[in-house]
């Protein structure tokens, strides 16, 4: 009986609705191992559970405006910076500055959204392909590298846009005669960025103009013969935005979540994936911020131009 | 005729659930169908409904329409689309003439290879033609050659999706033709008729009305398909219109409303061959009188049987094994680089699909079961529909027919964004977004067109005769349903059904998009497990998925209902 009465009172106890904190819902761009180890490590550290949306860029962005009469998500981590560009333009993000971001440069941050980290755009190349090492942009205009580049493309990648903005932007003449005799060399551009890796993997091309890092230097460690390459002419960062959305719920535990992501232990995990930490003060695991020629330009004024430079580019490469 | 005036009334009084039915198909259809294509409509005019305002009316719409492109991708949408249901069309009947003459156990074992394709995921299978078929390739690691050429033009793109797809042909009309028997071709031999001349002026007449629905399925497929033309023809610079579609919600900037206008054009372009496949359905319907399902078994000659091992193992061959082949070793390859040598074979991207503990086995749990319920569900709804469409012929159930191939004709992320937008108002009392049901409702919308086309086409073969012999006798509809008609199509259905749990089993893309946090299917889970992976990681799970569902569809079909087509009455 008092069996009974003990588990009844279990049972009591279980079921009344405890107090526990209402779920952190966050949208989150690929590496999924990165989201749910993020997702893990917050919950423990805060006992605030967070459900993870875990999809591609585009679908995230594509699931959150079809939502607007009804939103869910209070966080976004995308892989693109232009969509923290297009929702703060709209007025959709909720300002918050981390005291965790100041080790982030200028450049990654403003009072709205702030990176997570970034991957840096390359040369990728198998070594097997039996061609030259390439070390320039412009060594793959050479006959020898003729009909064996692949491009992503800029329509289908964001990470290649913002290549073509920061060429153009750093020398606009330059960088469309490159385009143009990339061209004039067969160059491929099949698709996204794994449409454009997955020939040179296979052996079908031998070398990427334009690869996200760290997804080779991912490659590499599973046993993939791939070399990253990075031009010392400079190249650009496509960092990943974190932003509060302003239709949030939960806006504390959302910036008790941004504050960790940008925590040691946040960056740390950052750096597991081989995708440069924000923080500059925090160790990567692949070449860092003191090792990368980087081309600064105006992300948001060639975002304005974004429509315009991927016809130009699709015009260039056509012919 | 005097017994039919005797009992009219209580025929009448049998009947009385037509409005009924009718209501429920309508209402199931407008649900399930109707409302997320009329939100996809109305983002197409206005671009911020999903804020619920109508504000800045029809201002995606010319923007979007202006794309000087978009008439190229347009007619290289419907060449493609033509090519691909004619290569189909020609690929399947003669496998589908002979099916039909076989025995159950041998035309089981064909059945059940033909269903592969329908496990493959698109882009898996364009992904293993090109795997097995590019420079350095395969078939040139092994034999020396390669067929990038051929792979890389609009042949090639063709060829591809129509040994993809012509399997929905071949068993639309292979159960068509069993339907018809063998007494035509009987009569026609004992006057004369060479097997050529019995096949074009008996039994291809007669098989046309399924022809022109499973073709009509296929050309709506071909329409929407994203996969193989993004793979192949972005290698030549072939654009269609559901490439431009994509560009829409690939990366940055997303334009939701912009994908919705030029989903209108594939609505339109599925609204034309809808238009044309009716009129050709009412020049050359046809209604099989005095039936025989149980087909008697004629002595099959040894060329005879030779002539058919050797059409359908090509088919199989080409259709079947070599991608399966492909997929398989693929998946078996350490990495992409090492190519094909006993050194680079691992079992990592196998044995990496359950690491995680038990994540695994709950996505292919929740996959099986959602598949299971969507097949059960869609073939349900189908046989109602097919009823309401096929028997009733009152004003609307045209719209009705009209509305089942939509879902096929618009990219599935589309149809998952219109979902959202249906779903996710806060003014419903209950909604299933944002728990697994969301899913069960996205793949009954986007594989109900199957079941559907199968099952009227079926049905419009089966006399009205029988049905008038039941009101008569003083059944009602829903006896008529389920006493007559449902035996009758049962192999049709479970055919349908079989199809239904394939696709459903490995869908991805509104997946991607609807599942809510923290659940998945074995679809989404690969695809997270591998995101940054190679591709070698996506050919094990589509071996994995092909595998498991594979088994279970052949499992099925040692149900007593496709072992007998004749169907007991009990």
């Amino acid at each position: 009986m008092k069996q009974f009465v003990a588990a009844l009172a279990v049972g009591l106890v279980l079921a009344t609705p405890t107090f526990a904190a209402e779920p952190l819902v966050v949208y989150s761009a690929g590496p999924a191992s990165l989201s749910s180890a993020l997702a893990k490590a917050f919950e423990a550290k805060t006992g605030t559970p967070v459900e993870m949306f875990e999809s591609t860029a585009g679908k995230i962005m594509a699931r959150y405006q079809a939502e607007k009469s009804n939103p869910h998500a209070d966080v976004m981590i995308s892989a693109s910076w232009g969509h923290a560009l297009t929702l703060d333009e709209a007025g959709e993000l909720l300002p918050y500055t981390s005291p965790n971001a100041a080790q982030v440069p200028a450049a990654l941050k403003s009072d709205r959204y702030v990176a997570q980290g970034a991957a840096a755009l390359s040369i990728a190349y198998n070594p097997k392909s039996g061609l030259p090492a390439p070390q320039h942009w412009a060594d793959l205009t050479h006959p020898s590298y003729k009909g064996q580049v692949t491009m992503p493309d800029p329509a289908k990648s964001g990470s290649a846009l913002t290549l073509v903005q920061g060429l153009v932007a750093q020398d606009s003449a330059n960088a469309w005669t490159l385009f143009s005799q990339l061209a004039a060399n067969d160059l491929l551009v099949p698709g996204a960025n794994k449409a454009a890796l997955n020939p040179v993997l296979q052996g079908a091309k031998g070398v990427v103009f334009g690869a996200v890092d760290y997804i080779i230097i991912g490659a590499k460690a599973k046993g993939e013969s791939i070399e990253v390459v990075y031009p010392s002419e400079g190249t650009v960062l496509a960092p990943r935005p974190v932003m509060i959305l302003k239709s949030s719920r939960h806006a504390e535990t959302a910036k008790q979540f941004v504050d960790f992501l940008l925590s040691d232990q946040g960056q740390q995990l950052v750096a597991e994936e081989y995708i440069l930490p924000a923080r500059t003060d925090v160790p990567a695991k692949r070449p860092g911020w003191n090792e990368l020629a980087i081309i600064d330009f105006d992300a948001k004024q060639a975002a304005e131009q974004a429509t315009a430079t991927k016809a130009k580019f699709a015009s260039v490469i056509a012919k | 005729m005097p017994a039919a005036t005797l009992t009219a009334g209580a025929a009448w009084q049998g009947r009385s659930l037509r409005p009924l039915l009718l209501a429920l198909a309508t209402l199931l259809m407008l649900t399930l169908i109707g409302l997320p294509m009329l939100a996809i409509l109305l983002y197409a005019l206005f671009p911020q409904i999903n804020e619920w305002s109508l504000a800045a009316p029809f201002s995606a719409l010319l923007p979007n329409l202006m794309d000087a492109q978009l008439i190229g991708a347009t007619l290289n949408s419907l060449s493609l689309s033509l090519g691909v249901t004619l290569l189909s069309c020609i690929l399947a009947l003669p496998l589908a003439f002979r099916r039909a003459q076989m025995s159950t156990r041998q035309g089981r074992l064909w059945d059940a290879l033909l269903l592969v394709p329908f496990l493959i995921p698109p882009y898996i299978g364009a992904l293993s033609w090109m795997q097995l078929l590019q420079v350095n390739g395969f078939s040139e690691q092994l034999l020396g050659f390669n067929l990038a050429g051929f792979l890389y033009s609009f042949p090639g793109i063709v060829t591809v999706m129509a040994l993809h797809l012509f399997p929905m042909i071949y068993f639309a009309t292979s159960k068509a033709f069993a339907v018809i028997g063998n007494r035509y071709g009987d009569v026609a031999r004992v006057f004369g008729g060479s097997p050529l001349q019995i096949f074009a002026r008996i039994h291809l007449p007669m098989v046309l009305p399924t022809l022109l629905s499973s073709g009509l399925i296929v050309f709506v497929l071909t329409i929407e398909e994203f996969g193989t033309p993004e793979i192949l023809g972005s290698r030549f610079g072939f654009r269609v219109i559901v490439t431009a579609i994509h560009e829409k919600f690939s990366d940055w900037p997303i334009d939701l409303p912009g994908a919705s206008v030029l989903s209108l054009i594939l609505i339109l372009l599925a609204f034309f061959a809808y238009r044309l496949h009716q009129r050709l359905a009412r020049r050359f319907s046809s209604a099989v009188e005095n039936q025989s399902l149980a087909a008697p078994a004629r002595p099959v000659s040894t060329a005879q049987r030779l002539i058919d091992l050797l059409l359908f193992g090509s088919a199989v061959t080409l259709a079947v094994l070599l991608p399966l082949l492909t997929i398989g070793v693929s998946a078996l390859l350490d990495t992409l680089s090492g190519g094909l040598s006993l050194d680079n074979m691992s079992l990592r991207h196998l044995g990496g699909l359950f690491v995680r503990d038990g994540a695994a086995w709950a996505a292919i749990s929740t996959s099986l079961t959602l598949a299971l319920l969507a097949a059960l569900g869609s073939v349900a709804i189908a046989i109602l529909v097919a009823f309401t469409v096929v028997r009733l012929r009152t004003r609307g159930t045209a719209l009705l027919d009209f509305l089942s191939i939509l879902p096929n004709a618009i990219p599935g992320m589309a149809v998952a964004v219109g979902l959202i937008l249906t779903w996710n108002q806060p003014f419903w009392p209950a909604t299933p977004y944002n728990t697994p049901a969301i899913l069960l409702v996205a793949y009954i919308c986007l594989t109900l067109p199957y079941p559907i086309r199968m099952l009227t086409a079926a049905l419009k073969q089966l006399p009205r005769s029988l049905d008038d012999a039941a009101y008569i006798s003083g059944a009602g509809e829903l006896r008529v349903i389920l006493r007559i008609l449902t035996p009758l199509l049962a192999p049709v259905a479970l055919a349908a059904g079989f199809i239904v749990f394939a696709i459903a089993s490995r869908e991805l893309v509104s997946s991607l998009m609807l599942a809510p946090p923290g659940v998945e299917t074995v679809a989404t889970y690969v695809f997270h497990q591998f995101d940054q992976g190679s591709i070698n990681a996506g050919m094990a799970m589509s071996l994995v998925t092909i595998l498991v569902s594979g088994s279970i569809i052949v499992l099925g079909q040692r149900l007593p209902g496709s072992r007998q087509p004749e169907g007991k009455t009990q």
